[in-house]
Parts: C-alpha cells; structure tokens; sequence
C-alpha cells in the first residue's frame, strides 16, 4: 500500500515541518543578517535570539507528536521511490539525529556559535590565537558531548561526517584522501619552479562588481529573486524560496571576487532550481555538503576557469579595465588565474593545492577531537604542516590557524566536504560532457543555459529526495572516485 | 537573593522577547533587504514566528506564575525590577488572553490584504476600492473591543494598544486646547505675508546627503557599531536586538525633507538604545508607548533639528554641500524656509503647527467611524470638509487626502493620536531638560548634543516599561500631560512677531 498525498497523517506532519522550516528560514536570516548587515555590538543579543530559535524549532522537530505520525506513517507502509517516501525517509533519518541531542545542548551550541564568530572575528583582526582560544576548547568541548549523544562508531568523527554528509565514513574519505595527497604533492613538486607571474592590478571595485554582474547574468541570476553583497567572508544563503543570497569579498588588489562570485552562484543555483513544491520541507534543500561543494566548484572552476568562458569573457574584462589588462592577452591570463602557486589561503589557493590545505585540515580536526593535539599549541602544529605540506612560512596566525572561520562556528566535519565536491565535480562533469557535446564551444558563445538545464534536471530539482550516494550513483553510475578528478588535473596541468 | 519563579519567569519572557526580535528582523529585512520573489515564503516565516511568539507568551505557564508572584509584587518596591516586571508582564499578559488567537489571525490577514489594496486604491485616487477592506477593519475592531470590559468609549480600547491607560476624552480635552490655540495662530501667520522656501526645492545630489546625515547623526551620537542606516521609501526605525539600532530613510532627490526624516528616526532609535541593559529579554525593554516614543523623534526632528542653534553650527556644512542650492541663502533665511508654516494637503510633509491639526482631524474622524456617525462611504466628504475648516484646504482628490496614509488600511485605529501628543509631550520634558542643563543653545552651537542626550537617558530612555506611560511623563516631568508649554513654544518660535 501506498501513502497518497491525502494520507491525514502526512498532511499534520507536512505542518510540523513547515513550522520547522519557516523557523529555519528566520534562522538562516538571522545568521545572514549578522554577517552581512548586523552593526557588531548586536553580536550578544544575536546569539541569543538565534539560540532561541533555533532550540523552539528542535524542540518542535523531535516533539513526540513527529516520533507518533512517522511510526504510523511506516505502518502504513510507502513506496520508497515516491517523494512521499523520501520524504518520510529524511525526517526520520533528521528525527532520530536530532532527537538524540538535548535541546540544552542545541541552544548552547548556537549561542556559542554566535560568540565564537565574533571572537574569531576579532582574533583574526589582531592575529591573536590567545584570545580565541577557550572560544576553540569549548566548541570542542561541546562537539564531543554532541559525538556522546550517538551509539558508539568505529570513529567519533564518523559522527560528524555523517551530518553534512550521510553515509560517508572516516575510513572512506582517509581512502580517498590517502589516493590524492600523493598525486597532489608530485603536482605541486613538478609546478614548484614555474614563473607564472601575476597579473598586476588594480582592479577598481566598481568594475568588479560590472564583471561579477555580466557573468552571473550569463549564468542565470536576476535581481527579482537573487543579491549579492559584500561580506568578509563569502557564503550564499536561501532563507525562503525564491531569495537567493549571494556574497562576496571583493579586494582590488586581484580578481579574486570574480571566482568566489561564480562559486557562490553554484551554490545559490542548486538551491534555487529544487522542485518548488519541496519548499517547506526537508526535501527542499541540497542533498549533502560535498554535492552542493561540487556544483559551487563546478561553477567557479570547470566553467570559470575554463578556456571556452574566457573565449567569450576575456574581451569584456579587459574592457572594464584597460589599464590593468591592456597589454595582457587571453593565453596569459588564463595561465595566471589557473597557476600553481603555493600558499597561505585555503581560499585563494588553485586548484591543486587546495585539496593539501583541506587534508591538513582534516587531519588536524581529528587530531584536536582526540586530544592528541592541544587547543594551545594548535598555531605551532599549523605552521609545521604548512611549510611539510606545502613548503609555506607562516608569517602570523591571521594567515594561518585563523584564516578560517569553519571551527569558531562549530563546523568540524566539514572541511573534507569541499575536496570531496571537487573530486565529485568532475565525476558529473563527464556526464554532462557525453550528454551536451561541446560545452567549451557554447562557453565561448556565452551560453551557459544548457549546462545549468542539464544540472538543474539531473541533481538540483531533486533537492534532497535522494540521499547523496544514491543521487550520485543516478547520474553517473558509481561511487565517490578520486579517478577522473585526477585524471583532469594530470590533463591540466601536465 | 533571586527567587526561583522570577528567574523562570524571566526565562520564559526572554523566549518570546527573542521570537518577537527574530519577527522584527524579518521584517526589517523584508522592507530593506530581501528581493521580491521572496514574499511568498517571508509571508508564511512572519507568520509562524510571530504566531509562536504570541503562543510562548499566554501559555498557563505564565499565567500560574504571575499568580504565584502576587505576593511578591505587592511586598516589593513599587520601582523594583521585580516589581515592574510582574506588574507589567500582567498587564500584557491578561490584553493578550483576552483575545482568541482566532480573531487575532483574522485582523492580521485582513489588514494584509488592505494594505495591499491601499497601495493601488492611493495610485488610482479610487477610495471605492478601499472601502470594503476598512468596514471589514472596523468590524473586527469592533469584535476586538467586545473581548474587553465595557468602556466608557468604544475608543478607549483602541487607543489603549498605542498609548497605554490612556482615556478618549483626555485625548479629546488636549486636542481641543490644541485646536483653540493653533487654528489662530496659522490665521496670524498667514496674514503676516508668505516665506521664501524656494530654495528648499530642487536638486539635491542624494549621495550629498546621505554624507551630511551622517554628519549629523555622528554628533548626535551615532556610531557604526551599535547603528546602521538604509534607505526606503518610507522611513522607519526598528530594533532587532539590545545595541543594534537600525534606521531608515529615504534621501528624495528634490529636497532636504529626508534629513529631517532622518533626525526623526534617530530619536526614536536614541531611545530604544538607551533603555537600562538591565532590562534586556524582558518585555520592560523598550519605549513605554507611542506618544513618548513620539515625543522623543519630535525633540531630535523639531526642537532640535529645526533650532537656530542647531543650524548655527551645521548650516555652513550644508552651504558647503549645495553650493549651487544654498550658496545665497543665508542662515535666517534658511532658517525660517524650514519652520515655514502653511496649511498643505500632506500629513508627513506638514510644519510643527499645522501637523496637529492633520492629527485632530484623522482622530475625530476615526471616532466617528467606530461610532458609526460616519459611514466609510462618507469618509472621502467628511475628511474633505474638516480639512476646509481646520487648515483652509481645498482636497483635489482622495490620494491627496483620505487615502495619503496607510494606516487604516492596516487596521491601525487609535493609532494617529500619540503623533500629537508626542509633540505636547516633548516640550514639557525639554523645558525639564533646560531647566537642569541651563542655555542647550550655546552646546548646540558648538556641535555637542552629548548633555542633552545623557540627560535624556538619564531621566526617560532608561526607564523603559518600567512605569506607565503617564507615570513616566509625570516622573520625568514633575507633572501630568499638559498642552501649554507646546504652545507656548510653538508661539514663541512661530507667531509673527517671533519670528
């Protein structure tokens, strides 16, 4: 038997969902507003709005009424291909997470959330680690209460993984990771003596902020439903269907803003093409945090780093600024916004080093969790595994152990996300190659429509009906596979 | 040593403090930030975040616990925090449960859809289109006063939600004075001969003024870390949090009316900022009601903004700025340009005199509605024959008169009063503010707003809930709500051989 959409137990459980979703919608404003518009002495009184809500909206979620209408929404049984399946199935899989973590324990977590972000902000301005400190230990503190609320796994971390992206196993990103960090230190090895030089600005803001406006135009963005602002650290938000939020940090010093806009888009793209009947319920999101990375990578690097866009966007750019680029031609530049350089950003770095930084990362989250490394000597045990990784000095812990915000927040977990969405990223990109012929081709046109067509109907419209191996599996037949991803490094920069 | 049940009750008022500030931020953010094809979902997060703030709050909880408190309340200082927060959340706690959620839900939707209805209806003059939505207001109103004990006006309810323990016919006793006092005196000023206000039209760049306003608003005391301003069509001032003041304006491209708009909206921000920290997640924690609330964006727009001596030290600032504008003018001039006094069609637009009486007008005709001596399919002609007989004007259609304000629409009866008694208010507490400070001309003249605004804190912005509204006027004040230091002031400043 089936559940039909008349089903009077889906219908009150639809309800409690869009309460839920309508709280995480202010919720998402909330976070926006406080990174983008809030005047900073409304830090403390923000952390504890946020808290409030978000501690109502668990407190709602994992209520005994949710736990009733989903034991006899499977009594009844359902067909597990149907929306009305996948639907049921998240809410369990979020119920049974969420109901294991005490609402104490949630309202905490945001509220120290909230400071550790102002703290780190603050850290990070005067390169001070000390005063950012306690604000580390007690995130750390509260993620393994958190990891204690779960039955025990093969590794605590597993626990964390499992939240942004579920299935996914220590074991399997070490495996995965264990493929690339070879691969990728020969890269970084054979591009080390490489005089690929820097193209000198400056770039006017205004005019970066014309260029960023003429791409996300190309790729589908309109001001009816999206904006984009200026924030110190980039992010993209949807706090409703329909209001997609941008942001970027635009320096004219480099172009940088161009590549974080174009990988913003592909976040804010895959959220705003899900099916809008998901909207206010858990369906109505992205599937998992390495599936959205690989669509904001796909964006920003496999078409905006992409010969073809540059065919078309290059004559444009060096309009908007003839004094910088006058005498630099396309073959060059493209060279130089594509180098192998490495650095002290995890942000700024190419594509190939990028995935070091987020080893390290991954490896020093563990490490932490365990307590094999000490919050206190965290900036000594960075800069080491900069200058073994990387062969980088580390001149101040700005540059450094601070450059991120992803652990003030509580985000541990997170960061082998963003290597995984680049190893996936290619995996689709082949698809989407033997499906559309030459995209460099339509990339040098200008058009851009038939990818995003073709991305929106394989992966975005699904929001999160299909739980990230399954949707990946759909569109491309395997598993995570590190293969074609470095088979198109090796390709670029042979 | 803190009583338990204070401390829960304070735990469950934070709740719905922070759930109301989290409603607040949707909403600023809806006017200020959020693009179009997000109404939709807006509509459905404003509506559940607001629904559980209301809900958090008259739960049996908070009742047993107000009752359990009684005994508290009554053996504590009457000024003690514990005392004003149980007397106070009381008092909101018995308004609110006396309305069902069910009618509560039914005002909201309805003023929605006339809101909606009123921006069209306004474009077109066509008050026709707007009629059903405000009989359909006025019923409910009229269902919402009977969850009530029976007052000796009807009026009386819906005043209360604006202006606090406030009776119809003290209202009605100030404004009569009022009226008495400023219909002469606009006669007066009108016979003495018109004031050159020309210059006052024209281009003005809006990035110009967007660095004047913040020159200004930097001396009143603004800073980039507890404020921020933007820009709307129609300004406002809202706080989503303790410390983050947020205004608004809407720099108009042919005049200097949004700098003033922009004072205004400092005032009422000043205020909120200023209430005692202390208060914070407590519903003690903001302005007492609208009229004080009022008083306060008056006092920065008009007694300050509109001074000589304020003017003493920005005016060179201006001329600097609109050379071209203001390169002839000299202070006197632009002086009396924006205190020029004349009788108009537009509420928002109007002089410090001739507002009061937009005020009176829309009072008595709002009276008239709810008592059913108007019916809304008069109201274009009643409105159109008061404004004959209280300022002179001719209304040459319903956009330029009955249907300028969105506030009907939007169910906001009882509301238009606490603009005017704002205005009342202001003097009284500024003439104790002279009294304690001495000459404010000679600090205002240097620039420095600083003595004026601590004072301000010192003896209102920090009381918050704590007291009623006329408990407050009358602890800031030394006395009861009074029209005459307002119209003294306004004579000295204004009649013809003042100026």
């Amino acid at each position: 038997m089936t559940v039909g959409t008349e089903s009077p137990q889906l219908e009150r459980l639809k309800a409690v969902l869009a309460e839920v979703a309508d709280l995480s919608h202010a919720q998402q404003i909330l976070e926006w507003d406080a990174r983008v518009s809030m005047p900073r002495a409304g830090a403390a009184a923000r952390a504890d709005v946020a808290s409030t809500v978000t501690q109502l909206a668990h407190g709602r979620f994992v209520s005994d009424d949710v736990g009733k209408l989903l034991a006899d929404l499977d009594a009844d049984g359902h067909d597990p291909d149907s929306v009305e399946g996948a639907l049921i199935r998240i809410t369990r899989r979020e119920w049974e997470r969420a109901s294991r973590i005490p609402s104490e324990l949630v309202g905490e977590m945001v509220q120290a959330s909230g400071l550790g972000v102002a703290a780190w902000d603050d850290a990070k301005g005067a390169s001070d680690f000390e005063s950012f400190r306690p604000h580390l230990e007690r995130q750390l503190e509260l993620k393994r209460r958190y990891i204690a609320c779960f039955p025990k796994t093969d590794d605590p971390y597993d626990v964390l993984l499992d939240e942004y992206e579920e299935g996914l196993t220590t074991a399997q990103v070490e495996e995965i990771f264990g493929r690339l960090k070879g691969e990728l230190a020969q890269l970084v090895d054979r591009h080390r003596g490489d005089s690929v030089e820097d193209v000198p600005g400056p770039f006017p803001v205004e005019r970066q902020h014309e260029a960023g406006q003429l791409v996300l135009a190309a790729f589908g963005y309109d001001s009816e439903s999206w904006r984009l602002d200026e924030t110190p650290h980039p992010f993209a938000a949807k706090p409703g269907a329909g209001d997609i939020r941008l942001t970027t940090h635009t320096d004219e010093r480099d172009l940088t803003s161009l590549f974080s806009t174009m990988h913003e888009f592909g976040h804010g793209v895959y959220e705003f093409d899900i099916d809008s009947s998901f909207a206010r319920t858990p369906l109505g999101r992205g599937t998992s945090s390495a599936i959205h990375e690989s669509q904001s990578r796909t964006w920003e690097n496999l078409v905006g780093r992409s010969p073809g866009f540059w065919q078309w966007f290059y004559p444009q750019l060096r309009a908007l600024f003839p004094d910088a680029l006058g005498g630099v031609d396309e073959v060059s530049f493209v060279r130089s916004v594509s180098a192998v350089r490495p650095g002290l950003s995890r942000g700024d770095a190419d594509e190939v080093t990028y995935g070091l930084h987020i080893i390290m990362r991954f490896e020093l989250e563990r490490e932490l969790l365990a307590g094999t490394v000490a919050a206190g000597d965290l900036p000594e045990v960075w800069n080491a595994r900069m200058k073994e990784s990387l062969g980088v000095d580390v001149p101040d812990d700005a540059h450094g152990v601070l450059q991120d915000m992803h652990w003030s927040t509580g985000l541990f977990g997170y960061f082998p996300t963003y290597q995984l969405g680049n190893v996936i990223s290619v995996q689709i990109w082949e698809v989407a190659r033997a499906a559309l012929g030459e995209l460099e081709e339509q990339f040098s046109r200008g058009e851009f429509g038939p990818l995003r067509e073709w991305l929106s109907e394989e992966i975005y419209r699904h929001g999160s009906r299909y739980p990230p191996p399954d949707l990946l599996r759909r569109v491309t037949g395997s598993g995570i596979d590190p293969e074609p991803y470095l088979k198109y490094l090796h390709a670029k920069f042979a | 040593m803190t009583n338990p049940k204070v401390e829960q009750l304070k735990e469950r008022l934070a709740e719905t403090q922070d759930l109301t500030k989290a409603a607040t931020l949707l909403f600023w953010d809806q006017r200020v930030m959020m693009p179009p094809g997000g109404a939709a979902a807006r509509a459905e997060a404003t509506a559940t975040v607001s629904r559980l703030a209301q809900e958090r709050f008259v739960t049996d909880e908070i009742g047993r616990l107000l009752e359990d408190l009684r005994e508290l309340e009554e053996s504590s200082d009457y000024d003690s925090f514990e005392a004003s927060l149980i007397r106070v959340t009381r008092r909101d706690y018995e308004k609110a449960t006396r309305v069902p959620p069910e009618l509560v839900g039914e005002m909201s939707r309805t003023s929605t859809l006339a809101l909606a209805a009123w921006g069209p209806a306004r474009e077109e003059s066509n008050f026709e289109a707007l009629r059903p939505h405000i009989e359909k207001n006025l019923e409910l109103r009229h269902r919402y006063v009977e969850c009530f004990d029976p007052p000796d006006e009807t009026y009386d309810v819906l005043l209360d939600n604006f202006e606090p323990n406030m009776k119809t016919a003290e209202v009605r006793e100030i404004f009569d004075e009022l009226k008495e006092e400023l219909v002469p005196l606009i006669q007066e000023i009108g016979d003495a001969g018109e004031i050159d206000d020309s210059f006052l039209h024209g281009e003005f760049d809006q990035d110009a003024q967007r660095v004047f306003s913040f020159d200004v608003l930097r001396r009143f005391g603004y800073t980039d870390d507890e404020w921020r301003l933007d820009k709307t069509l129609h300004p406002f001032m809202t706080t989503p949090g303790h410390r983050d003041i947020r205004l608004t304006t809407n720099f108009r491209a042919d005049d200097l009316s949004s700098l003033f708009a922009t004072m205004h909206e400092f005032g009422h921000g000043v205020y909120e900022l200023g209430v005692d920290e202390s208060l914070a997640r407590t519903p003690l924690h903001s302005g007492v009601s609208l009229g004080l609330h009022e008083s306060q964006s008056r006092t920065w727009e008009n007694l300050v903004g509109r001074s000589r001596s304020f003017w003493r030290y920005f005016y060179p600032r201006l001329q600097e700025t609109f050379q071209s504008q203001l390169g002839s003018v000299d202070e006197e001039a632009f002086y009396r340009a924006v205190n020029r006094v004349q009788p108009s069609l537009i509420r928002i637009d109007a002089d410090e005199v001739t507002y009061n009486l937009h005020i009176i007008l829309r009072f008595e005709l709002e009276q008239d509605l709810i008592e059913g001596r108007v019916a809304v399919a008069d109201l274009p002609a009643a409105w159109n024959a008061k404004m004959h007989e209280y300022l002179g004007v001719e209304v040459p259609d319903d956009a330029r008169g009955v249907l300028q304000d969105m506030h009907w629409a939007a169910g906001g009866f009882g509301y238009f009063p606490t603009y005017a008694l704002g205005n009342v208010i202001s003097v009284q507490i500024w003439e104790r503010a002279k009294e304690d400070l001495g000459e404010l001309d000679e600090r205002f003249e240097q620039g420095e707003f600083g003595e004026l605004r601590e004072w301000l804190r010192e003896h209102l912005y920090r009381l918050g809930r704590k007291f009623t509204p006329q408990e407050t006027i009358q602890r800031v004040t030394g006395g009861p709500i009074d029209a005459k230091p307002y119209v003294r002031y306004l004579r000295e400043k204004l009649a013809p051989q003042a100026v």
